[in-house]
């Protein structure tokens, strides 16, 4: 019933992960012009991607003995990693490749976001940006154990780590139904590795902009460009393995992913605005004593299920 | 250049700013962040992401250097731009956006006059715009110079650091007098293999480095030296380690900060260990505009208590737009600004109250805010007397949350009071940061408790903590020698 | 396609779209030298370099996720298995993360998750 490995798709992911980034910017972009008291029109929501040519426009920046290599590398990761999570998202009928470890996969793209986020912050040899590197990593080891054990309980609910049967074990009920712990912390793990919003300590404005605060042009655009790709890419995940993927009355599956992922991404964009950034000193705590155990109980519960079968 | 020039154009439709205030230009600089938030032109926290710098109020000598500093790491295409009149500012920022999108105005030409030629043109009221200069480093130095001090460019700017390094900190900090020396060493080095651009860019200031280079580059003599810069040295820790210690200053210039404090802290990890107040510069303006209605009162003048009371609420809306701009809130702070400007436009207390009360409630009731400012930079009410502090830190007794959301109950409380026609007695209703005393303004104490908070706390608190107390940049210009005797 | 096929052209993809960024950007920037500069310290040079031993508080933290992450190398193939195995499987990895779990709580006793 799915297809996978056609070959436009290829091209077909990565743009839709990149229409659905450029939306989430847009509507952030509306948000903030209401809040302001600017006219929300369409010019001003597409204000924010005149950053595209301000990048490319821009002079390069040398600064004394940087990580050149590391540095490039650490901003070159986040984007990519985050279309490379593309790979196992089904979106309808379609993926690019139905791995049979598909979740895991996601998993290790976005783990990826951690080298490179604290490689971005050691190249360029500043004092804040090497403190916004290594805010993401403590940020990381708050976060990073609920959302795996968010991903592994509806990888249990499905036993299987293939995305496409994940979608296919939610006949009728949605994981996010009856796992909405695991999809609560799914979607701020989302939040969480986009670095954006409540998350966005490792670019912190309190240290002049962490590991962003040293990038200028194309660097910064892809750092940039790598938080709302992220963003984009755990809407779209969100969909198959909580939301019964392409499953719904009427539309055709496509359909209801666009619908669906559209309306993740509202929510995760209006959530943005919602809270201060939450620092991982204070967060480390909370994750470890109270989000990992109940996410484990969480897991507990489809581990459970399954055994009744 | 075709693809580029339209580029550019485009570009400069949305340019970043990165907004330097000077002592004694708080009305501008509101001014500004209001033209700024209804043009939707960003606020930059750096240099490597900002295209015009917004030089805000009067000159300010001692800050000069670090202004320079800043405008020469932007890369281009980028303006240099100076406001010092509330009425100037839209024109002041017309002209700069049409400079960015004309690429070749910042494009490299020694013999380029237009810098010059054209500020008259498009800076409205025919004082000032020294700081209107688009282009390379060159230009930069002929304007500044040309303009402030003839030619003495250079040598001012080593006295500057030298006065800062050596003088201050030199004698317990051996670290910092060692790089500034070698830092004028980085300078040369960096700009030996370059050509064009950024050789001319450096040829200017090279010899100001120069200057103070001469001065104090003993402390790292034989150690080879990367960039020109010492390596960070270890040193014991509060946790018993030896570890690599960094030398950061916070301040002049940061995003949301009282601009012109200068706080060297002493960094192992991102924990303090150690933080030293410099002398705040003065501008020699002496307009402390938040206390202006009780200096006008102290003056003989009939002042009503309704408009010291909107001046007040005004100023912690300010200092709360501050507060919530370092949490990470930009949402609530961009409320909180709105606010203050709605205030300062005479707005009267039926039109803002409801808003009033609304942040009041999402920022005050705020778990997540509670929670994550809780036990930060604890200041009771018997310190903060013995300390000399009168104002809200004081009578708030307590950490981070304890502040603001007293400034949150005082601004309710204000606003309440727009009306209010008794005259204001300057001695006996608080100004914005205390009790105001024209020798010692509330500032002052303000900024002395600092150090000792800053001591152990975590840089993000560190943050927190200043934003939280809020000592007010103008208030502390008007008595330089004050603070620094302690 | 294989999966291992689609991965390498989904990487070549995005890395030229990076690449091409890149590009136009060195073609189309507007001045072709760099900008020598100093990282940001607020308006002051930088007095040392940054890249150093950098203290991080929270080590603690990582000795206690890398327990954990090793777990999960255990969890992702546990999944496939429940079924199969029935429930001595579940109770066998429940009952080894209420033991990593109790070593959490211990951690958090001694204060190693508050370092701040």
């Amino acid at each position: 019933m799915v297809e996978a490995g056609e070959w436009w798709m290829l091209l077909a992911a990565p743009a839709a992960l990149l229409g659905f980034a450029l939306v989430a910017v847009a509507g952030n972009a509306a948000l903030d012009a209401r809040s302001a008291g600017r006219s929300v029109t369409a010019t001003a929501v597409v204000r924010p991607f005149l950053a595209v040519p301000q990048a490319l426009v821009t002079q390069q920046r040398r600064m004394p003995a940087p990580d050149r290599l590391l540095w490039r590398v650490g901003v070159v990761v986040v984007p990519v990693a985050a279309v490379l999570s593309t790979l196992v998202i089904p979106f309808g009928n379609h993926v690019v490749a139905d791995l049979s470890v598909g979740v895991v996969w996601f998993n290790a793209m976005e783990v990826l976001t951690w080298a490179g986020l604290w490689l971005a912050g050691w190249g360029p040899n500043a004092a804040f940006s090497l403190v916004g590197g290594y805010r993401f990593l403590a940020q990381g080891l708050a976060y990073e154990l609920p959302l795996m054990f968010a991903l592994i309980s509806a990888a249990t609910g499905a036993q299987s780590l293939r995305v496409t049967d994940v979608v296919g074990a939610q006949h009728g009920l949605w994981y996010a139904v009856w796992m909405p712990f695991a999809f609560v912390v799914y979607l701020a793990g989302v939040l969480a590795f986009s670095f954006l919003g409540p998350f966005a300590y490792p670019a912190g404005r309190d240290i002049a902009g962490g590991v962003l605060g040293e990038t200028s042009g194309v660097d910064r655009l892809l750092l940039q460009a790598g938080r709302w790709l992220w963003l984009a890419a755990g809407a779209a995940m969100a969909v198959p393995l909580f939301l019964g993927g392409g499953a719904g009355p009427g539309l055709p599956t496509w359909a209801w992913s666009l619908i669906k992922t559209l309306l993740v991404l509202g929510l995760l964009v209006w959530v943005l605005r919602r809270m201060p950034v939450i620092r991982a000193d204070r967060y480390v705590e909370l994750a470890w004593v109270v989000l990992l155990p109940l996410s484990i109980v969480q897991a507990l519960v489809p581990a459970l299920v399954n055994l009744n079968l | 250049m075709g693809v580029t020039a339209v580029l550019a154009r485009a570009a400069a439709g949305r340019p970043r700013v990165l907004l330097t205030a000077t002592p004694g230009g708080t009305r501008v600089r509101l001014a500004v962040e209001k033209e700024l938030r209804s043009r939707d032109w960003p606020a930059a926290t750096t240099p490597a992401e900002a295209d015009l710098m917004l030089v805000v109020g009067p000159d300010c000598p001692r800050l000069r250097p670090a202004m320079d500093r800043l405008w020469q790491d932007m890369p281009q295409p980028r303006v240099r731009m100076r406001v010092t009149t509330v009425g100037e500012v839209a024109s002041v920022l017309d002209a700069g956006r049409t400079r960015l999108s004309a690429p070749d105005h910042s494009d490299i030409g020694p013999d380029r006059t237009d810098g010059h030629d054209t500020s008259g043109e498009s800076g409205s009221e025919g004082h000032m715009p020294s700081d209107r200069e688009a282009g390379n480093r060159d230009r930069s130095g002929d304007e500044d110079t040309g303009r402030h001090h003839d030619g003495s460019r250079g040598v001012d700017r080593g006295g500057e650091h030298q006065g800062h390094r050596g003088a201050d900190h030199g004698g317990h900090d051996p670290g910092a007098a060692g790089h500034a020396g070698s830092h004028g060493e980085a300078e040369h080095e960096s700009d030996g293999p370059m050509k064009g651009d950024g050789q001319q860019n450096h040829a200017g200031h090279g010899s100001g480095h120069g200057v103070h280079g001469g001065h104090g580059g003993h402390g790292h003599g034989d150690m080879e030296m990367p960039g020109g810069l010492p390596m960070a040295e270890p040193g014991e820790d509060r946790d018993g380690l030896m570890l690599d210690r960094l030398h950061v200053s916070l301040g002049p210039f940061l995003a949301d900060w009282p601009t012109g404090l200068v706080i060297r802290v002493v960094l192992q990890g991102d924990v303090i260990q150690q933080a030293d107040l410099d002398a705040p510069p003065s501008s020699g303006s002496a307009d402390a505009f938040w206390a202006r209605p009780w200096l006008r009162a102290a003056s003989g003048e009939v002042v009503y208590a309704g408009e010291a009371a909107r001046w007040r609420a005004a100023a912690h809306l300010d200092s709360l737009g501050r507060l919530l701009s370092v949490v990470g809130w930009p949402a609530q702070a961009v409320k909180a600004r709105r606010l203050r400007d709605d205030l300062l436009d005479e707005a009267q207390t039926k039109e803002v109250l409801p808003r009033v009360e609304r942040l009041a409630r999402r920022v005050g009731r705020s778990r997540t805010l509670y929670w994550l400012s809780r036990g930060i930079g604890p200041v009771s009410t018997a310190d903060a007397r013995a300390a000399g502090v009168t104002g809200p830190a004081a009578r708030a007794g307590g950490d981070v949350p304890a502040r603001y959301r007293q400034w949150l109950t005082d601004v309710v409380r204000d606003v309440l009071r727009l009306d209010d026609t008794a005259r204001l007695d300057p001695a006996a209703q608080e100004s914005p940061r205390g009790r105001w005393d024209a020798v010692r303004p509330p500032s002052v104490d303000l900024a002395r408790l600092l150090p000792r908070l800053l001591e152990g706390a975590e840089l993000s608190a560190a943050r927190l903590i200043v934003a939280s107390l809020d000592p007010d940049p103008d208030e502390l210009s008007l008595t330089e020698q004050e603070l620094a005797r302690g | 396609m294989s999966g291992f096929t689609a991965a390498l052209a989904l990487l070549g993809v995005a890395l030229l779209a990076v690449a091409g960024l890149y590009g136009a950007a060195w073609a189309l920037r507007i001045s072709a030298a760099p900008l020598s500069v100093q990282p940001f310290g607020s308006g002051l040079d930088p007095s040392e370099h940054a890249v150093s031993r950098f203290h991080v508080r929270w080590y603690t933290v990582t000795m206690l996720f890398l327990a954990f992450d090793m777990e999960m190398v255990f969890m992702y193939p546990w999944t496939l298995v429940i079924s199969a195995m029935g429930p001595s499987a579940v109770i066998e990895m429940f009952v080894f993360l209420a033991v990593l779990l109790a070593g959490v709580v211990y951690a958090w006793r001694e204060g190693a998750l508050r370092w701040a």
